[in-house]
């Protein structure tokens, strides 16, 4: 147990002491290790071991929050009394009991980052290395992070919840560098990952493949033109094109953002906001997904959420104190990076659904436009939606056919009005890991979509257009 | 608190040649007002330690919350676990220390973490108050203030021992205006550990004006124009690229900066400094986190580059001394300031013929290849037509090389401003960049 059940009482008590209506106690161990490779050579080992208790209070949308790192019950009791002087109350709700809540570990880890050596970990990235810097001889330079992280929490709150849960994460990323005679560089990255233990390594990905992956990026984009610039239509790849929706519309139907007003999605329940081919779910509950837990970080047990169904907005996501503010339930989204912060609505694995179109088909039906076979990260403003989101592997589309490579390509639109331009879905959905930073911290999420089309977006690049 | 008298003997039986720890402790105060009321409340006190010991000429490293001497053990041991698998072809520092350090006494003020809490709250009020006077388009207002402490103790077993307390205080204003149209964000931070130098009145007039301004922006044609950065616009820029410099970059040919100290990188107009005495600066600091005195410096002196920053390992393989830049295990600038010029702003719009003023440049950790130099980011501004301010520009891009873009600098502002990125920037004008729009 991370702390005694009486004390975790004893806090929420002390919380409620001066008219709170609500309680909550985090409590957060985690231990993680980072390997770092340059040129196969291992640089640095580094093991970090974090350990904290968060404490929030809610007395309708006002929010407290504390945290230390001392577990000393007479601090962790003093933190809970000092929040509690926020309210100038007396005891106005009273506790329900601590009830232990079970829905089952959706998450099975076989192999712990613990029962793995050091040497193993240093054999996987010798792997990688080697297949990564063989693939072609302008491959210059290779980086590899190794990571990974088990964190245990304890979640209990006033209205009796109380849930415990590991969460394992493995993830490598591999960076390439390609130099040509010139001196020019350019980089390919890719960094698969996963909510299992190492037997992600051992059994599902050949991690040599993963560094062919990024060494191939890295070379194609070397032999790349730059990007023209203008509008066009655009053939987002699936898997980390995914991020488009991430960006553009997933943080704007984040209750952050819908229960302030501040976003383009407030008032649009039931009604169309993309065309109809469009479909787009966000689910903590896929198994072992780099994005998944059994709760979330207010203790409610992850769901599969439906926010777009053929074009209709069906659902947004929702933490419990913007709920209030919503005048609607929790949908299992809370989450945050560590105890260092309060929880709010966050994405988990967010994709659009699979179309009925071919990817082949959509190249065909384009005479001339961009093909983002890989993207890099974005960002979006939430108070108007528009986004930006970097193109690390691009190709124009002529007549038809995927044509030459093109560099340093970016995509600027706007999430308001991005879902009504995507004129056809393929059916070949993938998911790709990513690292979402917001109020709450920066937390893992995957974001998916299969190959589709939006058709006329900006694209900024150094070639005119 | 973990007995470091014990760890240190611990370590040093089972083989470990030289230890050193970091321990730093911060302490948080954050409050959030929304709609006139407050609607987040948060304080915080975390510890860590950090530490390092070398085995066999390697460096391995363990970071713990738990501070428990029950845990030395432990710590000793992954030490020389992770020493063992290290192949880097440098071995691993511990510093002996420096003569001397220079004395900062204005990095910690004790006035501002004495200032009654409602003190502060009021003041965020009062801004609350003062955005939804100064227009009825002004919807949504959301202002924070954090203040941070953090101490640090530095102690290694070749007898170094540092201590270093510093606090900062933030607040930050976002408006959301809307005038039935267009709905658009103004966003902005104010830093110091003075409470008395937050301009309030300021801090309205500029967010709230910018926001107002930028209603009903669109993107212009494609095409070169004459782009003038605000200070803001140009410390994010800049932010994408602040590794370049890093000596440890150009040793693992990941800079674009290897083979270029002593040349031009940038126009004469230009000067980068790193200055870790800057008054009022939460980040100043006469020692780095291996404990070696920090230096002012000029990085880029007349549009030369004069040095990278070095930490105690990459100096060594470059056989110099270290420019006291190893922060967090890696090298970093502590205040990077590129530095005014002469040019008033308004002098730089007039001068424009056909050119873009961006105040915001969004995406710099996607949208910007710090390897090669190159960006593509999303901005947002106003149009220059015949030396006047016109039109908001949104949605549109601004492409260009780094390095070319120093080189194309034309004119540089005589004020500048502190950004949240720790990078102090003026006005610049470039000559001419390509931008994408329509």
């Amino acid at each position: 147990m991370l702390l005694e059940k009486k004390l975790i009482e004893n806090l929420l008590d002390a919380g409620l002491s001066r008219g709170a209506d609500f309680a909550e106690v985090f409590v957060e161990s985690k231990n993680s290790s980072a390997l770092q490779s340059l040129s196969g050579r291992l640089e640095k080992v580094n093991s970090n071991k974090s350990f904290g208790v968060g404490i929030r209070l809610a007395k309708k949308f006002q929010v407290v929050y504390g945290y230390t790192n001392n577990n000393n019950p007479e601090d962790l009791l003093k933190l809970a009394d000092d929040l509690s002087k926020s309210f100038n109350d007396e005891v106005l709700t009273k506790r329900t009991p601590l009830m232990e809540l079970e829905v089952g570990d959706l998450h099975k880890v076989e192999i712990k980052p613990t029962d793995v050596t050091l040497e193993e970990k240093v054999a996987l990235i010798k792997k990688a290395y080697k297949a990564t810097d063989e693939y072609d001889e302008a491959i210059s330079q290779v980086m590899i992070h190794l990571l990974d992280s088990s964190q245990d929490v304890l979640i209990a709150n006033s209205e009796g919840r109380f849930v415990t849960e590991n969460r394992t994460r493995v993830r490598i990323y591999i960076n390439a560098v390609a130099m040509n005679k010139e001196g020019i560089m350019q980089t390919g990255g890719n960094g698969p990952g996963s909510g299992k233990g190492y037997e992600y390594f051992f059994n599902d990905i050949d991690v040599a493949e993963q560094g062919r992956e990024a060494a191939r990026i890295a070379v194609t984009m070397l032999n790349a033109e730059e990007c023209p610039s203008g509008v066009m239509p655009v053939v987002i790849h699936n898997a980390f094109g995914g991020v488009i929706f991430h960006e553009a519309c997933g943080h704007p139907l984040e209750a952050t953002a819908v229960a302030k007003d501040s976003s383009v999605f407030c008032g649009k329940m039931g009604k169309k906001v993309a065309s109809d081919v469009v479909t787009a779910i966000d689910d903590g509950t896929i198994e072992n997904a780099w994005g998944s837990a059994n709760y979330d970080d207010e203790g409610y047990p992850q769901q599969r959420r439906v926010l777009i169904k053929d074009g209709i907005l069906k659902s947004y996501m929702i933490d419990k104190i913007n709920g209030r503010r919503m005048k609607s339930e929790p949908t299992g989204s809370s989450r945050r990076e560590s105890y260092k912060y309060a929880p709010t609505s966050r994405m988990s694995n967010t994709y659009i659904d699979n179309g009925k179109s071919k990817f082949e088909e959509i190249i065909a039906a384009t005479k001339y436009g961009l093909f983002a076979r890989k993207l890099g990260g974005g960002s979006v403003n939430p108070g108007n939606g528009d986004f930006n989101f970097a193109v690390m592997e691009g190709y124009m589309i002529r007549d038809g056919k995927i044509a030459e490579p093109v560099r340093g390509a970016s995509i600027v639109g706007n999430g308001g009005n991005i879902l009504n331009k995507i004129d056809m879905v393929a059916d070949n959905l993938d998911c790709g890991r990513g690292m979402c930073g917001s109020v709450s911290g920066s937390i893992p999420a995957d974001v998916g979509q299969p190959t589709l089309r939006v058709i006329d977006v900006t694209v900024g690049g150094k070639r005119g257009a | 608190m973990i007995d470091t008298k014990k760890l240190f003997a611990v370590a040093k039986a089972k083989g470990i040649q030289d230890i050193q720890v970091y321990f730093s402790n911060t302490t948080n105060l954050s409050v959030q007002i929304f709609e006139g009321d407050v609607d987040k409340y948060e304080i915080a006190d975390s510890s860590s330690l950090t530490v390092k010991g070398i085995f066999n000429g390697k460096m391995g490293v363990y970071r713990t919350e738990v501070l428990e001497d029950s845990l030395i053990d432990e710590i000793v041991d992954t030490i020389i676990s992770s020493a063992k698998v290290i192949d880097s072809l440098e071995d691993g520092i511990i510093y002996e220390g420096d003569k001397e350090y220079k004395e900062l006494d204005d990095i910690y003020n004790e006035e501002l973490t004495n200032l009654d809490v409602a003190k502060k709250i009021e003041t965020l009020k009062e801004l609350d108050t003062k955005f939804h006077a100064f227009d009825e388009k002004v919807k949504n207002v959301e202002t924070s203030y954090t203040e941070t402490t953090n101490s640090v103790l530095l102690e290694n077993s070749k007898g170094l021992k540092l201590f270093n307390k510093a606090n900062a205080s933030y607040i930050v204003a976002e408006v959301i205006v809307n005038d039935g149209e267009d709905q658009r964000v103004g966003f902005d931070v104010q830093i110091t550990n003075d409470f008395k130098d937050y301009k309030i009145d300021e801090m309205v007039q500029e967010i709230a004006t910018d926001a107002l301004n930028s209603l009903g922006a669109k993107p212009v044609d494609s095409g070169n124009y004459e782009i003038v950065f605000t200070g803001l616009a140009l410390a994010t820029l800049f932010s994408a690229f602040q590794g370049l410099f890093s000596g440890r970059s150009v040793q693992k040919g990941i800079s674009l900066l290897k083979g270029k100290l002593g040349t031009a990188v940038g126009s004469s107009l230009i000067n980068v400094v790193d200055d870790p005495f800057m008054k009022k600066s939460a980040s100043s600091r006469s020692f780095d986190d291996e404990g070696v005195a920090t230096k002012f410096k000029y990085l880029i002196e007349k549009g030369v580059l004069k040095t990278y920053l070095h930490n105690l390992v990459s100096a060594k393989v470059d056989g110099i001394e270290s420019t006291g830049n190893g922060f967090g295990g890696g090298i970093s600038s502590v205040n990077m300031k590129i530095e005014s010029g002469v040019t008033p702003k308004e002098e730089m719009i007039q001068s424009c013929k056909k050119g873009l003023l961006i105040t915001n440049v969004q995406g710099a950790h996607a949208g910007a290849n710090p390897v090669s130099g190159d960006f593509s980011l999303q901005a947002a501004g106003y149009q220059i037509n015949d030396g006047k301010i016109g039109a908001p520009v949104a949605l549109i891009t601004v492409a260009g090389n780094f390095i070319q873009m120093l080189k194309d600098v034309v004119l540089v502002g005589s004020e500048s401003k502190m950004t949240y990125y720790g990078i102090t920037a003026p006005y610049i004008k470039v000559k001419s960049m390509p931008v994408s729009g329509n």
